[in-house]
């Protein structure tokens, strides 16, 4: 079975170039000022959401293992 | 509204100073109606990033639907040149809209993510070495000719594989090119002799390189191998090539030339950057990205109202053109603390100076890389940067805020 992802996009950051959205359209959805939220971290392969999160222009993902801490990406 | 602000953007004071007069036009009417352009100016941070973000009201097109005459006029015999431009200007991926804009970005998109972008941090850093050793020779340089130039220049050229004597015709070009954002009513005669020069260099090198397997590690041709895949056409290969090679070191040489000048107008920023005295992120990452506010390589963007819009409380009706400033946006005072001021421990730092949304700078990771190690570099290796000139002038350019040269001595 796939291992659990906590995934968190920092808005400080982001500016909505909605790459990841392209990328992993079902866990990452832009909210009403079109920065990305990841509303369904379980809706795609982890292999998908660490690409997503890869070509995030200004590194604004992060994607962490949620039962051990370790930090997939960055 | 009324402002106070004449409409000519290219008087000296609008050119020297774009800070003053772009702030005022934020302060007085932020999305002002230029009648002698036919333009709408959007000069605040709020509008600027709601536009961007919308892409389904402000299309990228702007040469395909624009149906204005051109602004400022230009010589009614080079409408046949003016023509020709837009054609060609058509054929970059920045002037689409969704979903063919995603479709040609993700080609190169991968190429520029920030991890890949690490890989040619040590190259940077040699040329920066290389750069640096020649000035530190004579204990002079001119930071325009001799350093913020050459640096991305090669690094792009490297990247696209084009061989290092064609470096020079590659700069020349551009700098042709870079008539798009000027003004002179015959500006049309070297920009487009420009691209035709361009679009011949380029041409043989994109057949080469489509011929080929794709190969991983040279842009151009994973740029070719967007031919294969069907999202772009030969055409477009062309006049991507030719954008990446412009836009790969024209905002970059800015960023270095503002924000060099900006550290010697600001002895006590210089001082916090040499003692890298700031916590995560570093001095240098913070430095960076406040020369990136504080005088951003890219003055203004433009847009086409793609249906009737309202923003900032104007209605903009579908045709209209756009053009959005992020020279006032960075200093917006409602976004920013004391926007006018020049504070490299400022963070987090939401500067427009990539612009916002999916249209958001490809090259910025790149930029940023070349920004943080020129800058390192200068600390390093530098006590004191002494401008040598009490006149700076720039290029009298509504699109780029490029000084025409910062002669500096070096101790």
């Amino acid at each position: 079975m796939a291992r659990k992802l906590q995934i968190t996009v920092n808005h400080d950051l982001c500016v909505g170039n909605a790459m990841c959205e392209t990328i992993a359209a079902k866990v990452f959805i832009l909210n009403d000022d079109r920065q990305s939220e990841a509303k369904y971290p379980d809706a795609d392969t982890e292999e998908n959401i660490l690409e997503a999160a890869e070509n995030c222009p200004v590194s604004a993902i992060k994607v962490v293992d949620a039962d051990t801490g370790e930090t997939l990406f960055p | 509204m009324v402002t106070t602000v004449a409409d000519d953007m290219f008087t000296g004071d609008a050119i020297s100073d774009p800070y003053s007069y772009y702030g005022k036009l934020r302060d007085e009417d932020p999305v002002h109606w230029n009648e002698l352009y036919e333009l709408w100016v959007v000069t605040g941070h709020d509008d600027l990033v709601w536009m961007t973000r919308h892409h389904e009201l402000f299309s990228s097109e702007f040469w395909k639907r624009d149906q204005r005459s051109p602004y400022p006029a230009i010589d009614e015999s080079d409408m046949g040149l003016y023509q020709f431009m837009r054609e060609f200007f058509m054929d970059w991926f920045i002037q689409h809209d969704r979903p063919v804009h995603t479709d040609q970005r993700k080609v190169v998109h991968k190429w520029f993510n920030p991890n890949s972008m690490e890989l040619w941090r040590p190259m940077v850093r040699s040329v920066i070495k290389d750069c640096l050793d020649e000035a530190d020779a004579s204990g002079h340089m001119d930071v325009m000719r001799d350093f913020a130039t050459p640096l991305p220049l090669f690094v792009i050229a490297q990247m696209m594989g084009m061989p290092h004597y064609d470096r020079k015709f590659i700069r020349s070009m551009a700098e042709k090119l870079l008539f798009i954002g000027r003004g002179e009513t015959d500006r049309m005669q070297p920009l487009t002799e420009a691209i035709k020069e361009f679009i011949e260099y380029l041409t043989p090198l994109v057949e080469e390189k489509a011929a080929k397997p794709v190969d991983e590690n040279d842009l151009l041709s994973v740029l070719a191998s967007g031919e294969k895949t069907g999202a772009l056409t030969r055409d477009e290969v062309v006049a991507d090539a030719i954008l990446l090679l412009l836009a790969g070191h024209e905002t970059t040489i800015n960023l270095i030339c503002n924000g060099t000048l900006a550290f010697t107008q600001h002895p006590e920023q210089w001082k916090i950057l040499k003692e890298g005295r700031l916590e995560e992120p570093d001095a240098i990452t913070r430095a960076t990205e406040e020369c990136l506010r504080y005088d951003p390589p890219v003055k203004s963007i433009q847009r086409v109202a793609s249906v009737d819009a309202e923003l900032g409380g104007k209605l903009i009706r579908e045709g209209d053109r756009i053009r959005w400033f992020i020279s006032s946006a960075n200093r917006d005072p409602k976004k920013h603390d004391n926007p006018d001021t020049f504070d490299i421990s400022r963070w987090p730092n939401t500067h427009v100076a990539f612009g916002s949304g999916i249209h958001h700078c490809l090259g910025a990771t790149l930029a940023r890389l070349e920004g943080q190690e020129a800058f390192k570099a200068l600390a390093e290796r530098y006590d004191n940067i002494k401008v040598e000139t009490n006149e700076f002038e720039y290029q009298p350019s509504i699109t780029f805020r490029s000084l025409k040269t910062l002669p500096v001595s070096l101790t």
